[in-house]
């Protein structure tokens, strides 16, 4: 069932910036994830591709160490997955857990204080282009305005992979659109490496360079999306005929 | 400086079954066959034109590396990059398209048993 289509960057095992291999994780008793195996390379904004329920987020929290598989194996960059790894990665959860007391820039303020790796010059280029008001409370943020918040705090961190966990759900059209915007600036200097879930392609789909599809706690396909295109197939198509 | 031409995905028609670098490719080459990008026009960065666009910049960066091999523009160091300047260059890039347009007239016109010429006189006949 599983198609691994050429890799984009050669695929040599330093140029992978993560690797699950015959992942397994059951969570109270119940299998989650089934035998789980892909690369990411380096530099690449893969798409983790599948309907609610499908294990996506179960599978970031293994990447990011706040969870450990029962068998199976992940490395990041080579070396073992874990919660001693988090300074490397900067992880956006799907729901929002930013205070809501504070303003947008009390907790900037704060944030760029708690991580060591925090660029005060990022910050601030990334509030212009997300359009972010420092003054503005957590809690009175709309949706989209809270995602663009979350987003610029991910982003203002140096870590060299960034995982976003449906970065879109229930965000408005405009906050969509600076977001993918600011994720393309944000590679393409090509040091970065993003992994998106997202049950929602079409925003993303000309972002994508790869995507592995995942259902039922399993990985249905891994492609290149160039190549995909090549066929004459897109990534809609491609997600439709795993899935319907 | 010479003017920057900005653009938005609305300037281009995309087919997101078809490979997207050589869809940026054939529309920008138009651009410049039909003189709407204008000789020694600026073009934006491939980080400006990713984030403007919303597609991978490593895209933006295989249209331009064709553009380039087309020679149809050209990336001076610590200046940006520009539609050319040469006339040779656009003319030649101008027939090279007028080529192929005919080219798939001409299998056209043999998947219907005529050639090129009797194609044109066919469709001009009065009822």
């Amino acid at each position: 069932m599983i198609k691994q289509e050429s890799m984009p960057f050669g695929g040599r095992a330093d140029r992978i910036a993560v690797r699950c291999e015959d992942v397994q994780i059951a969570i109270k008793k119940k299998p989650i994830l089934n035998r789980v195996s892909f690369d990411i390379p380096v530099g690449s904004l893969t798409g983790l591709l599948g309907p609610n329920g499908a294990g996506k987020s179960t599978l970031m929290r293994l990447l990011t160490g706040l969870l450990e598989p029962d068998s199976g194996r992940i490395d990041l960059y080579g070396r073992p997955a874990g919660a001693e790894r988090l300074a490397e990665l900067s992880f956006l959860p799907d729901r929002g857990q930013l205070p809501a007391h504070l303003t947008a820039g009390e907790w900037l303020d704060l944030a760029s204080g708690l991580y060591p790796d925090w660029s005060r010059v990022r910050e601030a280029e990334l509030e212009r282009e997300l359009g972010v008001h420092r003054e503005k409370r957590i809690g009175a943020l709309s949706r989209g305005e809270e995602a663009r918040l979350q987003l610029l705090t991910c982003l203002s961190r140096e870590a060299p992979l960034i995982i976003l966990d449906e970065p879109f759900a229930g965000v408005d059209m405009i906050s969509r659109e600076r977001i993918a915007s600011a994720v393309v600036a944000e590679m393409a200097d090509g040091r970065r490496t993003f992994l998106i879930a997202t049950h929602d392609i079409r925003e993303l789909e000309q972002l994508f360079d790869r995507i592995v599809l995942i259902g039922d706690g399993e990985i249905l396909g891994v492609h290149d999306v160039e190549e995909l295109r090549t066929n004459g197939r897109s990534v809609e198509s491609c997600y439709r005929e795993v899935f319907s | 400086m010479p003017p920057i031409r900005l653009w938005t995905i609305e300037d281009f028609a995309i087919d997101p079954s078809r490979p997207l670098y050589e869809q940026f490719v054939e529309q920008i080459r138009a651009m410049i066959a039909r003189g709407e990008l204008e000789p020694g026009t600026r073009l934006p960065s491939v980080r400006e034109t990713a984030a403007s666009l919303r597609v991978n910049p490593t895209t933006v960066m295989k249209t331009y590396q064709e553009l380039e091999r087309l020679e149809l523009i050209v990336t001076f160091r610590g200046q940006g990059t520009f539609v050319t300047q040469s006339e040779t260059a656009i003319r030649s890039s101008r027939r090279q398209m007028a080529r192929e347009a005919v080219n798939r007239l001409e299998e056209t016109a043999r998947s219907l048993g005529l050639t090129l010429e009797q194609l044109w006189e066919l469709s001009r006949e009065k009822e």
